[in-house]
C-alpha cells in the first residue's frame, strides 16, 4: 500500500489538540514541537468576539470567558464545535495541508463508544476525505515513544508497562502487554483537570473573590500555584500559620485588563500597588491536586490513584505483575503538578505486594508525549499496515474490526509470553483476521531477563 | 412541673431529622459533583441554563445554524470541508443533532453487553476502602465537627459561625 507523503498527527484531547505533520514542508520549523491548540470555542464578553481554538491568543480580555467545549466528560458530543475547530487546524492558519492527500493518526478516548467512533470515521472519510487513517488511544502509542528509555539499556520499550494518563476529563490506568492494551484491567478515575479547576474556583469564590466565571484565569492559577503535597497533614498544619512564617502561602496577582498584564505569583521584590487584586493561595495550593489521590475529600466515592493502580495491576496475570510494578509511566497534563511522582511513589510503596520494586517513569513534557510517540509510530515501518484507507471504508461502510480497541482485542498469544515474541510484519488490516498462530505484538520486542531489572536508585527522567 | 414545649421541641427535632437523612446528603453531593463538571458557571436557581441555550435552538424549527459554517477559512483540497460543498447525510446529522453523553451511552448498548467485555461502565475504579476524611468546608483544615443542621464539617467555632451565616442549609435541597 503506497504510503501518503504527508502524515498528520492529531492528538485530540479534551482540553488541547496537539498536532503536527511528518511532511518536509514543516521541517523548516522545529518538527519536534507540535502545535498545541485549545480545543474550545471561547466567547469573550469584553471583546464581543468568538475565538475558535488557537485564535484565543488574540484575545485581550480574559475575564468572564464563555467556553463551548466539544467534549463532555471525556467524549465528543458536540461535533459542530469540533468540526469548527478542526477546520481551523487543517486550514492555512495552522497546518496548511490538503486533507485528501494525507494520512491521519487520530487519538480517541479510552472506551470510546461505538456510536461515537462511527462519527469519527464519518468525519475523517466523508467530510475531510483523508486518504487513510489510524485511530487509537494515546496510551497505545506510548510503546513507540521514548518514555521508558534509559541511557544504559537498549532503546526498546518494556513488554509490560502501566500508563497513567491523567488529563482534563479523567484519569486512566492502562496496562499494556507486548504493545497491546489489556482492556480488562484498565481502570478509570473520574478526576481530571476540569474538576480540579472548578473545585479551585469554588474554594476561592467562597473564601476571597468571586471567580466562578473566570475559568481561564483560575486555570492559570492552578497551573502556577498548585502542587501535590508529600505529607498532607503536615502541610495542612503549616498552612495554618500566619503569613509571615508560612512558607506555603503564595500571593497571586490577578491579571490586569487595562495594562494587559498576565497574572503571576508575587515575588519578594515585587511592588504591589493598591489597584492590584491579590489572591492568597494557602492550603488551596495542595488540597486541590489532593483530590486525585483522595477523591473522597469532595465526596466522590472512588479509590485514589494509588489504589486504582494497585487494583488494575492485580487484575493482570500474577507472574507478570512484578514487571508491571516496575514500569509505570506518567502522561497527561495533571502529571505536571510538582511533587506528583514523589507522592505517587510513596503511596504505592505501601500498596505493592511482596516488596516488588516500583519504578515510575516520567518525561519532560507529559502533554506532548503521546504526540511524539505518534510521530515515531508514523515514521516507523508498522504504520502502513495499521491504517484503513478511504477505499476500504467506502467498500465496507465501517471500520469496525479494523482498529484494535476494547471490543476488538487482539487474540491472546499462544506461546509463553516470557519468551521472545516474533515480529509480526504481516499483520494487515483486512476484514479477515489472520489465524491466531502468529503472535500479536507488532514489533520485535526482546524479553527482558529478570537479572537486568535495574535497582530502585535509578534517577527519574525529568 | 408540667412538660413544657415538648410538642414544638419534637416538631423541631422532626425537622432536623428530615434535613440530615443520608439520601439528602447523597443528593447534595451528587449535585455538587455535577456542578464540578460544568464548563460554564450558571447561578443556582436558574434552571440548567447551559443546556437550554443549545436545545432551545433546535426546537426553533430544523433550520438550526451550525457554528462551523460561520468561519472563513482556506483549506486546500477537494473535500466537502474545504470546498464548502454539501456534506454527506451522516455528517449533517451529526452536526445538527447534538446528544448529551448519557443519551449516547444508552444508545451504544454497552450496558447490555456480556460481562466478559470491559466497557466504559465497568472500567470505573472501585469505591474507596477507607472512610473519607472530613475537611472543614470553610477554611480547609481538618473538619472535626459536623453541622447539626446540614452535616457539613467545620473545624472550630470561628468557622462554625461563618458556616451558619453563609452556607448552612442553602445547599440542602
Amino acid at each position: 500500500m503506497k504510503l501518503s507523503n504527508n502524515i498528520v498527527i492529531l492528538d485530540n484531547g479534551a482540553f488541547s489538540i496537539k498536532t503536527g505533520t511528518t511532511s518536509s514542508k514543516t521541517s523548516k520549523k522545529n518538527t519536534n514541537h507540535p502545535r498545541v491548540i485549545p480545543n474550545a470555542i471561547v466567547r469573550s464578553k469584553g471583546d464581543k468576539t468568538t475565538y475558535f481554538g488557537h485564535e484565543i491568543e488574540n484575545c485581550r480580555d480574559y475575564s468572564s470567558l464563555h467556553y463551548r467545549l466539544p467534549f463532555e466528560k471525556g467524549y465528543i458530543v458536540d461535533w459542530d464545535a469540533q468540526k469548527a475547530i478542526w477546520d481551523g487546524v487543517f486550514s492555512d492558519q495552522i497546518l496548511n495541508i490538503n486533507t485528501t492527500e494525507s494520512s491521519l493518526i487520530l487519538t480517541e478516548p479510552y472506551f470510546n463508544l461505538p456510536n461515537i467512533q462511527e462519527v469519527y470515521d464519518q468525519f475523517v472519510f466523508e467530510e475531510y476525505e483523508f486518504s487513510s487513517y489510524h485511530r487509537c488511544t494515546p496510551a497505545s502509542l506510548i510503546p513507540y515513544g521514548t518514555l521508558f528509555n534509559t541511557p544504559d539499556l537498549l532503546s526498546s520499550p518494556p513488554e509490560c508497562m502501566v500508563i497513567v494518563d491523567s488529563g482534563f476529563s479523567f484519569t486512566h490506568v492502562v496496562p499494556i502487554l507486548n504493545g497491546n492494551v489489556v482492556w480488562g484491567a484498565v481502570k478509570r478515575l473520574d478526576v481530571g483537570g476540569k474538576l480540579l479547576t472548578n473545585q479551585l474556583k469554588e474554594l476561592v469564590s467562597y473564601r476571597q473573590w468571586n471567580m466562578m466565571d473566570e475559568t481561564f484565569i483560575m486555570n492559570d492559577v492552578k497551573e502556577t500555584c498548585c502542587y501535590v503535597s508529600e505529607n498532607f497533614s503536615k502541610d495542612l498544619e503549616t498552612a495554618r500559620l500566619d503569613v509571615k512564617s508560612n512558607p506555603i502561602v503564595q500571593e497571586y496577582i490577578l491579571p490586569d485588563m487595562s495594562t494587559n498584564r498576565r497574572g503571576h505569583v508575587r515575588q519578594l521584590t515585587d511592588i504591589v500597588s493598591d489597584s492590584d487584586q491579590i489572591l492568597f493561595m494557602n492550603n488551596e495550593r495542595f488540597t486541590v491536586p489532593e483530590i486525585i489521590f483522595r477523591p473522597d475529600d469532595i465526596g466522590l466515592d472512588q479509590s485514589g490513584l494509588a489504589a486504582t493502580i494497585s487494583v488494575s495491576i492485580s487484575l493482570l496475570p500474577e507472574d507478570l505483575q512484578g514487571m508491571f510494578w516496575a514500569n509505570i509511566g506518567l502522561i497527561g497534563g495533571n502529571c505536571k503538578f510538582p511533587g506528583f511522582r514523589k507522592r505517587l511513589l510513596s503511596e504505592l510503596q505501601s500498596l505493592v505486594p511482596e516488596d516488588n520494586e516500583i519504578v515510575i517513569y516520567e518525561c519532560n513534557d507529559p502533554i506532548t508525549e503521546a504526540y511524539h510517540s505518534a510521530l515515531s509510530f508514523a515514521t516507523g515501518p508498522h504504520f502502513s499496515g495499521r491504517t484503513v484507507t478511504r477505499a476500504e471504508y467506502q467498500e465496507s461502510g465501517t471500520t469496525r474490526r479494523k482498529f484494535r480497541d476494547w471490543k476488538n482485542p487482539p487474540p491472546p498469544p499462544p506461546i509463553d509470553h516470557r519468551g521472545i515474541i516474533e515480529d509480526d510484519l504481516t499483520q494487515t488490516s483486512n476484514d479477515e483476521r489472520p489465524p491466531p498462530v502468529q503472535a500479536t505484538g507488532n514489533k520485535s520486542i526482546k524479553s527482558r531477563v529478570r537479572g537486568n531489572v535495574p535497582s530502585n536508585n535509578r534517577p527519574s527522567r525529568r | 412541673m408540667p412538660p413544657k414545649r415538648t410538642r414544638p421541641k419534637s416538631a423541631r427535632q422532626v425537622n432536623n431529622a428530615s434535613l440530615i437523612t443520608p439520601d439528602v446528603i447523597a443528593k447534595r453531593t451528587k449535585r455538587h459533583l455535577d456542578e464540578l463538571e460544568r464548563s460554564n458557571y450558571a447561578e443556582p436557581g436558574l434552571d440548567v441554563g447551559e443546556d437550554e441555550e443549545e436545545s432551545g435552538k433546535s426546537f426553533k424549527g430544523r433550520a438550526r445554524q451550525v457554528i462551523s459554517d460561520k468561519r472563513n477559512l482556506n483549506l486546500s483540497g477537494n473535500s466537502p470541508a474545504a470546498k464548502k460543498k454539501k456534506s454527506t447525510m451522516n455528517v449533517r446529522t451529526a452536526l445538527l443533532y447534538r446528544k448529551n453523553l448519557a443519551t449516547l451511552i444508552e444508545e451504544s448498548g454497552i450496558a447490555s453487553m456480556p460481562s466478559s467485555i470491559p466497557t466504559y461502565l465497568t472500567a470505573r475504579t472501585p469505591p474507596s476502602s477507607y472512610p473519607p476524611r472530613l475537611i472543614c468546608s470553610v477554611c480547609g483544615y481538618w473538619g472535626r465537627y459536623k453541622c447539626q443542621k446540614c452535616a457539613l464539617p467545620y473545624c472550630d467555632q470561628g468557622c462554625e459561625a461563618v458556616h451558619v451565616e453563609t452556607r448552612c442549609e442553602r445547599r440542602v435541597i
